[in-house]
């Protein structure tokens, strides 16, 4: 049994404040995930009246299930198709056929609630690529207004103040003070990457994860019952917005979160400012919260369609728009997967996803021949269900007793083995409206067109190769690489208001703050430059921090 | 496309993101678990099979997850799953899971001169039919198999994994706390 203990948890604050939509607040923060929290906190900690609207319910504890059917097949903490449907193509040249295409959390603390807590931060070339190893012609790939330097104090400030465990490797960037907490025991996964990575000349190290080794904060050591993934922590264990940065907001007595708040438009005066932000309540009813200023951090695909959705007279192309660049340059992450099977017990299902990652090949030999490059880390994050259906290898029997014996087997010495990639930035993929298909509030939903450039189609072969070879270096008895089809589903949301210092071809400056509109600031995932190799969390919150300190000096010098 | 089959797991994986399967609310499936659960208890009449076609799919599972030796689809109730299933979540797959049952019974009808019924066929005979259908483009043994597999690990709550039947094969267990060693690599280092 575990060696945790803690005291019990007690319920979290939800209300200290109430203010009235005519009241006009100094901030509206759109969205409560992994950026809407931290700014949500920053600035009312800094002594702003911040008003949050959260589309999805306010859970605790309580409302976390084990139940693999409602949190995948479900969507018990996502977006709701049923109510809000996407639609996707390949190309432009398409109409675009309703199917899931983004899967994001709904509920207060966004997707933190159910994500896995990898929590890389980006290094020194995801911010500079473009021009160290030279852009790719038909592409958006370039550089980053900002560098890692000015961005590590708040990669340190996310560590301390969310809280992750880990321990520097020989890839780690820079950082200014160390983890606040060790790294999570190694799994069978992590000795087993050790051992390939070791075989190939390359080096495995503790995995950074934000989900706490040890007591913090008030909350819970983590319990290692291994429902990360699509599951919220029973414990808060987990660094999410929903016990980090959002109970802080609140006990400050200056921050109002109202869940189930549908956000339909951020509202502009005849000077082009902002002037606050419409939504729908949980009875449909619409409400028009005044600011002096509006914060959208509601990720990478919803971002865009507000802004869109935000269309006037004055911003004819939609909200902060003239450069015509809002929706484009969709980045998701790429992944070049192989899965393996083991002689003894691996029993991937208990514990955190990931303890070890292996950064050798972040950058890639330029005799290669190909763009960007990625890191790996080992996993079991297959659940019953998920694995009765494809946890076996291709050429497995797929029913009776052969098929039976074979999942009984391999279930707990299974692995597999994750390249996460770089995916480069190009223009014609985005989040843009659909034309015809409406959400249950009659608005255009989310229209995706994506293909993945053939660079990175390259890459991600090249990944699950080496994922393959790993997993033989690691003594799997038998390893397979997966399929890397060109994606069209993606729960990393990337690119789409991206930052730069040229209006022109840039939606945000390096400040988040959008170039067409001086009171309206975007800070999520949709400010990315580039994709960085597989987990942006991390650098969302970074970013986040950064953006609120920003935005509190221009508040208090009244430069807003 | 039924919702059962959609689920592409393999696919999935390889874009590195979680699964999707699109249907209606979760919150009615979750009452409709907890029901399940009520209903396999009391041993309640099916709900939307008849008693004939929840033999046939019953058969048919046991096809897919035997039970040879050790528990299989039978003793996991995945028959029960399906049924619970059909009268809530997956209520706009009746008539999928109704055109499955007949491809069996015409295939048990075409093995077996004078057959009506699946369950009625041999093992054997079984056997052969869940072959040919795997064989056969168009068919419903995607079907079959999805919800065979889903009855079979999907939380007890939803009718089937009865006994935690299905976990019990594959070693899984949803305890709410674990501590290393874990497995036999960290036990070993």
């Amino acid at each position: 049994m575990s060696d945790h203990t803690h005291p019990p948890l007690t319920p979290l604050q939800t209300t200290t404040v109430k203010y009235k939509p005519e009241d006009e607040v100094d901030f509206v923060v759109v969205g409560s995930g992994a950026a809407g929290g931290v700014v949500a906190k920053e600035l009312s900690t800094a002594g702003f009246r911040v008003v949050v609207l959260e589309q999805g319910p306010w859970r605790t504890e309580r409302d976390f299930v084990h139940d693999e059917l409602a949190v995948f097949d479900r969507s018990l903490l996502t977006n709701d198709y049923s109510k809000s449907p996407n639609t996707f193509r390949k190309t432009e040249k398409e109409k675009a056929k309703v199917q899931p295409a983004v899967a994001y959390g709904r509920g207060v603390g966004g997707t933190s609630v159910h994500f896995s807590a990898n929590f890389w931060r980006f290094r020194e070339i995801d911010f500079n690529e473009a021009s160290r190893k030279g852009t790719l012609a038909g592409t958006g790939f370039a550089d980053w207004p900002i560098t890692y330097q000015e961005l590590e104090p708040y990669y340190t400030k996310v560590d301390w103040e969310v809280g992750v465990a880990g321990a520097p490797g020989p890839f780690d960037p820079p950082r200014s003070r160390p983890y606040p907490m060790p790294p999570h025991p190694p799994k069978s996964t992590g000795v087993l990457l050790e051992r390939g990575a070791k075989k190939l000349g390359w080096t495995a190290f503790p995995a950074p994860m934000a989900i706490v080794s040890k007591q913090y904060d008030g909350r819970s050591a983590c319990a290692q019952c291994g429902f990360c993934l699509g599951f919220g922590c029973e414990v808060r264990a987990k660094s999410s917005s929903l016990v980090t940065t959002i109970p802080k907001a609140v006990a400050t007595k200056r921050c109002e979160v109202r869940p189930n708040s549908y956000v339909r438009k951020v509202e502009t005066d005849t000077r082009g400012r902002v002037t606050g932000v419409k939504y729908f309540d949980a009875t449909k009813k619409e409400i028009y919260q005044r600011a002096k200023a509006v914060v959208v951090c509601a990720n990478g695909a919803e971002t865009p369609r507000l802004l869109l959705n935000s269309k006037s007279n004055l911003f004819p192309n939609g909200l902060a728009n003239s450069s015509g660049v809002v929706g484009k340059y969709l980045m998701f992450n790429g992944a070049g997967n192989a899965m393996g099977q083991f002689e003894h017990e691996v029993n991937g299902f208990k514990g955190i996803v990931a303890t070890r990652v292996v950064w050798d090949l972040y950058e890639l030999d330029p005799k290669l021949g190909l763009v960007g490059g990625g890191g790996f880390d080992y996993r079991f994050d297959v659940t019953p269900i998920g694995f009765g259906f494809g946890g076996l290898p291709p050429d497995a029997p797929k029913w009776g007793s052969a098929y039976k014996r074979e999942l009984q087997k391999q279930y707990n010495r299974t692995i597999v083995a994750y390249g996460h990639t770089s995916s480069l930035p190009v223009a014609t993929n985005s989040i843009s409206l659909d034309p015809e298909v409406k959400d249950d509030w009659g608005l255009p939903v989310i229209r995706m067109t994506y293909q993945d450039h053939p660079q990175d189609l390259k890459l991600y072969k090249y990944f699950a190769d080496r994922s393959k070879q790993l997993l033989e270096a690691s003594g799997a008895v038998h390893a397979w690489a997966l399929p890397t089809d060109s994606q069209e589903f993606s729960v990393h949301l990337l690119g789409t208001c991206r930052m730069g210092n040229d209006p022109k071809t840039s939606v945000v400056d390096k400040n988040n703050r959008a170039h067409d509109v001086k009171n309206l600031f975007v800070v999520d995932g949709s400010s990315l430059v580039t994709s960085g190799r597989g987990q942006p969390t991390m650098t969302i919150q970074a970013l986040a921090f950064r953006a609120a300190d920003q935005i509190v000096g221009f508040a208090k010098r009244h430069e807003i | 496309m039924s919702t059962l089959s959609r689920r592409n797991f393999v696919a999935a994986l390889g874009a590195g993101a979680a699964t999707v399967w699109l249907t209606a609310e979760a919150r009615d499936l979750l009452a409709a678990g907890k029901r399940a659960a009520v209903a396999a208890q009391a041993q309640a009449p099916f709900k939307i099979l008849t008693a004939d076609q929840a033999a046939d799919l019953d058969a048919a599972a046991s096809r897919i997850v035997p039970s040879d030796g050790t528990p299989g689809a039978h003793e996991a109730n995945v028959v029960r799953f399906i049924d619970e299933s059909l009268a809530g979540f997956g209520k706009d797959q009746r008539d999928d899971v109704n055109k499955l049952v007949a491809e069996l019974r015409r295939l048990a009808g075409e093995r077996h001169k004078g057959a009506k019924s699946f369950a009625a066929l041999t093992p054997g005979d079984q056997d052969a039919v869940i072959a040919t259908m795997e064989k056969t483009k168009g068919s419903h043994f995607g079907l079959l198999r999805a919800v065979t597999v889903t009855g079979m690990f999907a939380n007890p709550e939803y009718g089937g994994n009865a006994n935690k039947n299905g976990w019990k094969l594959l070693g899984f267990d949803d305890h709410f706390s674990w501590a290393a060693p874990f497995g036999w690599y960290d036990r070993n280092v």
